[in-house]
């Protein structure tokens, strides 16, 4: 097989004119060098591995998805008119802390048995609660509220661009003969952007036949925006025909095994999926999607709160996915692929006065497939015990943690590149089982995380206080997290000997109120509540 | 020429003319007035912006006026259409058939409250009615008049975003488009009052449930974010005034018969509300008069330079290029919404300002516009003259009509169904914007369509090809079907490969296409003219305006 600098040996021309081409666009937000004069160095990952991202679009409300039993008196008493009782709540083995929504027994016994993990309260430290910017911040794994700062790219574009530069005009080719990433949609979304062009294929019929001619390849216009949309257009034109060949072959190669619930849009995107991953595509990253998680009003029944608009989501959700996983099990694909939901935000603890829940901040996430670490990772949210209306969900774990996780332990991707892509260092999780994932569990995570001190005093403090903590050595970060979910100071961030340390707070200048430290020592993080009074 | 060199050679003017002490083009840096030729070419940027496809007889309509004529003329938008028509018959529930009791067929049912008739049926009646609004729409934008009028209401629409499935009210629904229609080249600041207090809206973001005990967020928060100010770097305003702003907005409610809206005293908080610093630390003090506090809203709102920013951006995403650099921000955004400001939020001097504008008409702004669906579809059968029922037809043309409908909806562009509250991505999604609207999934359905309309000869490409000042010459046919069709130039090479391949039948000679046109060989011509028409409109250029 041909290597990844061969190949660009071979192609030295089209490097050659690339920054010609790249004249006058946004390449990178920082103004870094170029990404390919960095990516000449390396080469190709070798994996057969595919992951596919199941998007929740509306801001899914994970309160009721996940539900805590743990601290069931709390969660009842935020959101009493929307709770799910306590004896309807999905058990999950080896945890009497959390339980799913009872419409979602196929994923219950996904759990059971041992093909899903659970992240909690995975979140950022500027919680934003408008759907498009917050659904930008997750697709480009930026969170700068700056629009002009933040990157243009998605974070799985710039995987896709770090093992494919070039893309799309040396390809397809013998190393990669197929679409880089497939989003089951009517158009791409910033997750697969890449520096100029999509990474990603959007399509929703497998089956489209497109012909095409374009003899002209001139740009007689003296305009440079004129000539960059034709260029845009011409490229399309191209690669549209050359890869709805390749995936109607594909599609048509293969047929699903399982039998996949009807009358669910999930479904009958997960069913191309297997198909395509089943007909021998290459493709690494599938994309699917899933509308209606922005329940302000009637999310539940008042008759029966396990029933309604979020539980139909809920079972959707769950069944698709199974029956998904199902398949893939028959065609003897699961050693291959795994997946993970995401959604842009999730919903406020305290529920409205319409049956529903308004935008939130921090939500649970699922990993799904034969190599997620089954398991719950982190704790039970903290939800304080008269929640307020303005009162979100502090976060345990930065969405970009996950991410970086993830390419980190199914994609295989080393340093510099990972935090080249994820545009600095984060957290590595305990997620992924097989070559490059980790030992731990989460549950043995969970164990270690709980062993770490984190204690204010006084508590509840108005001017001073002392912070002490643990840590296992190495850098070690403190942050104070407001009511609202807002990362408000870092009271430490650097390297720390093996042990107990105090930190003195003095006249901190913040306002009263209910604020969360969250520790982080490498995998480990912890988050306790503490109060500032008047 | 970059777009920066463009930039340097305005700014040379504007000193020029500083000098020359005229302060208007001070004031008007970036939107200097357009001097230049006023030909096929200028005409053709100009219609295809403002109105979807430049038809032949509207090219050459206004190449006989003045570019100011034309700008003004286009600006009219005083035309006011009748109102949708019942075009559905019996309706069917558990077997058995009910009329629409309410209005007779080819009458409009606006007025209608949808009461007369069975119960069983009411729900069908309904989504009839609605499935009737989109169709007299649809119809509306083929049969559009010599004006703005169509594409500054799917303007609005974009920018409010209303759903039908949120809102699933025929009599709503067509109010709400009603209202957007009449303010379509109003004041803006009047347009978003209404709006804020329009059932459509106030089902859409949850106002009618917005309540002095639970106050709900959702309108305050996109009022601001998608309606005014926007989130632009200056645009500076925080949580505390989107809760402050839904306490204004608390208590809003509908009635249905008459369709109406009153504020409830009961629901609404009559405690004062404060705002941030970006709004001069306004406060609105509570009030049961049901103007007040919505008043002060607004003047507070639109007081801010933001606002009036806001709006000028994203006029000049919809009408001119989606790339706001700095420059443009400083030297067409910034004096084009203190044109908006003088003219306390009128959006016509503003937009007249903008298609006078040297900027408007400059290379480095044509061209480089992806068509939308509507464009696509409505452009292309407006260019080849294709003729359809008058929109009030709801016999012959609703039908029609529902088809165009349903084309835009499949190529993503469906009426009354933007995709969320921030309407059409293509207008905001970086950094691809209009880019999205041509992907591998929308691309194969826009060649299908163009293929319909030559394979099933819904357009005359012999007629077209008439509109040639010289048919039999295939040098010059070719150059006058593709200045009316491309923006996008083609080159000489490739005129000749057109030539070539579809009109001399491979060879070089010319006058193997002129005798077949001579000697009427339809045959030939036809054939000819398909396959060369049917490659044009599959021409990456041919999705360029």
């Amino acid at each position: 097989m041909m290597n990844r600098r061969n190949f660009l040996q071979h192609t030295v021309p089209l490097a050659v004119t690339m920054p010609g081409l790249l004249n006058g666009f946004s390449f990178t937000a920082d103004g870094e060098e170029s990404p390919l004069a960095r990516l000449l160095e390396q080469t190709l990952t070798d994996t057969d591995h595919v992951f596919v991202l199941v998007q929740l679009s509306g801001g899914n409300d994970g309160l009721n998805m996940v539900i805590p039993l743990d601290i069931y008196g709390n969660y009842y008493n935020a959101r009493t008119n929307v709770a799910i009782p306590q004896s309807q709540v999905l058990r999950l083995d080896g945890t009497d802390k959390s339980g799913l929504h009872p419409a979602m027994t196929a994923m219950q016994n996904m759990f059971n048995e041992g093909k899903m993990a659970i992240v909690q309260s995975v979140g950022y430290d500027n919680p934003n609660f408008s759907h498009f910017r917050a659904t930008d911040f997750w697709n480009s794994a930026d969170t700068r509220s700056n629009r002009r700062e933040r990157v243009k790219t998605g974070w799985m574009g710039r995987y896709l661009e770090s093992e494919y530069p070039g893309y799309p005009d040396a390809f397809p080719n013998t190393s990669m003969p197929d679409p880089l990433a497939i989003q089951i949609s009517n158009f791409p979304t910033l997750m697969a952007q890449g520096s100029i062009y999509s990474m990603g294929l959007s399509i929703t019929n497998p089956e489209k036949i497109y012909t095409f001619a374009n003899p002209f390849s001139d740009y007689p216009l003296n305009s440079v925006p004129a000539n960059k949309e034709l260029k845009f257009l011409r490229v399309i034109s191209e690669k549209t025909k050359i890869y709805s060949d390749i995936i109607r072959a594909a599609y048509q190669r293969a047929a699903t095994m399982a039998t996949y619930p009807t009358e669910n849009g999930l479904a009958d995107q997960l069913k191309i999926v297997a198909r395509l991953i089943r007909g021998g595509l290459k493709t690494r990253v599938y994309t699917v999607s899933m509308g209606g998680f922005d329940t302000h009003k009637k999310q539940v029944n008042a008759s029966d709160t396990t029933t309604g608009m979020h539980a139909k989501l809920m079972k959707d959700l769950s069944a698709a996915i199974s029956a998904f996983q199902d398949d893939l099990e028959l065609m003897g694909l699961d050693e291959r692929v795994m997946g993970m939901t995401y959604s842009e935000f999730g919903r406020r603890i305290k529920s409205n006065a319409s049956l529903g829940t308004d935008h939130g901040a921090a939500a649970p996430l699922i990993l799904f497939g034969k190599n997620a670490k089954k398991g719950i990772l982190g704790t039970s949210p903290d939800i304080p015990a008269d929640a307020q209306v303005v009162n979100n969900i502090p976060f345990q774990y930065d969405f970009r943690s996950v991410y970086a996780s993830v390419l980190e332990q199914w994609f295989c991707v080393k340093q510099p590149a990972l935090d080249s892509i994820m545009l600095r260092n984060f957290q590595s999780l305990p997620l992924v089982t097989g070559p490059c994932g980790v030992a731990d569990d989460p549950e043995d995570n969970n164990n270690a995380a709980e062993k770490l001190i984190l204690k204010m005093w006084p508590s509840p403090y108005t001017i001073n206080a002392t912070v002490q903590f643990s840590t296992n050595g190495g850098n070690t970060m403190i942050q104070q997290i407001d009511g609202l979910g807002r990362v408000v100071k870092v009271l430490t961030n650097q390297d720390y000997a093996a042990g107990t340390h105090n930190l003195d707070i003095y006249n901190d200048g913040l306002a009263s109120g209910v604020y969360f430290l969250r520790l982080q020592n490498k995998s480990l993080q912890k988050v306790i509540s503490v109060m500032k009074m008047p | 020429m970059d777009r920066r060199d463009f930039f340097k050679t305005a700014n040379r003017t504007v000193r020029a003319k500083k000098t020359g002490g005229k302060s208007q083009a001070m004031l008007f840096a970036g939107l200097a007035p357009y001097t230049g030729s006023w030909t096929v070419n200028e005409v053709t940027h100009l219609l295809k912006r403002t109105m979807f496809g430049a038809k032949k007889a509207d090219v050459d309509y206004f190449l006989s006026r003045t570019p100011d004529e034309a700008v003004e003329e286009l600006l009219n938008t005083s035309f006011i259409p009748a109102p949708p028509l019942r075009d559905y018959g019996l309706l069917e529930d558990e077997g058995v058939w009910y009329d629409d009791l309410g209005v007779a067929i080819g009458q409009t049912w606006v007025n209608d409250p949808n009461t007369a008739s069975f119960e069983g049926i009411r729900g069908s009646i309904n989504s009839r009615r609605v499935d009737s609004l989109k169709k007299w729409w649809s119809g509306l934008i083929l049969n559009q008049q010599r004006s703005i009028q169509e594409k500054m209401v799917l303007f609005w629409h974009h920018h409010f975003s209303i759903q039908s499935t949120e809102v699933e009210n025929a009599a709503i629904l067509y109010r709400h488009h009603n209202l957007l229609r009449t303010n379509a080249m109003g004041n803006v600041k009047t347009l978003v009052r209404e709006v804020t207090i329009d059932p459509a809206m106030l089902i859409h973001l949850n106002g009618y449930l917005n309540t002095k005990q639970a106050p709900d967020e959702n309108y305050a928060r996109e009022l601001q974010e998608l309606f005014s100010i926007g989130k632009g770097n200056d645009s500076l305003y925080t949580e505390d005034d989107v809760i402050a702003a839904a306490r204004v907005l608390t208590g809003w409610r509908i009635t249905d018969i008459p369709l109406g809206v009153y504020l409830d005293t009961n629901a609404h908080d009559t405690g004062s509300k404060s705002f941030s610093a970006f709004y001069n630390n306004t406060t609105i003090a509570g009030s049961t008069n049901p103007d007040q506090e919505l008043d002060a809203l607004m003047d507070m709102i639109f007081n801010t330079t933001e606002a009036a920013r806001f709006i000028c951006r994203k006029l000049y995403k919809w009408f001119v290029y989606y790339d706001i650099s700095e420059t443009v921000e400083a030297e067409v955004i910034t004096p084009m919404a203190d044109v908006l400001i003088a003219n306390n939020y009128e959006v016509r001097p503003a937009l007249s300002v903008l298609f006078k504008s040297e900027h408007f008409f400059d290379v480095l702004n044509q061209a480089c516009y992806i068509k939308t669906p509507f464009d696509m579809i409505v452009g292309t059968l407006r260019e080849f003259n294709v003729s359809f029922p008058v929109y009030t037809d709801h016999v012959n043309g609703y039908p029609f009509f529902s088809n165009i409908y349903g084309q835009a909806a499949d190529m993503q562009q469906q009426l009354f169904q933007p995709p969320d509250v921030s309407g059409w991505p293509s207008y905001y999604q970086e950094p691809m914007h209009y880019e999205l609207w041509v992907n591998s999934n929308s691309l194969p359905k826009r060649a299908d369509f163009t293929d319909a309309l030559v394979n099933d000869s819904v357009i005359d490409v012999r007629a077209f090809a008439g509109y040639s000042s010289n048919p039999a010459d295939p040098n010059q046919l070719i150059d006058d079907v593709t200045a009316l069709l491309l923006r996008y130039p083609l080159s000489a090479s490739s005129k000749t490969y057109v030539k070539t391949h579809f009109l001399t039948n491979n060879t070089t000679e010319d006058s193997v296409w002129t005798s077949a046109w001579n000697s009427n060989n339809n045959a030939v011509i036809n054939t000819s003219l398909k396959d060369m028409f049917r490659f044009l409109m599959n021409l990456p250029e041919f999705h360029l305006c």
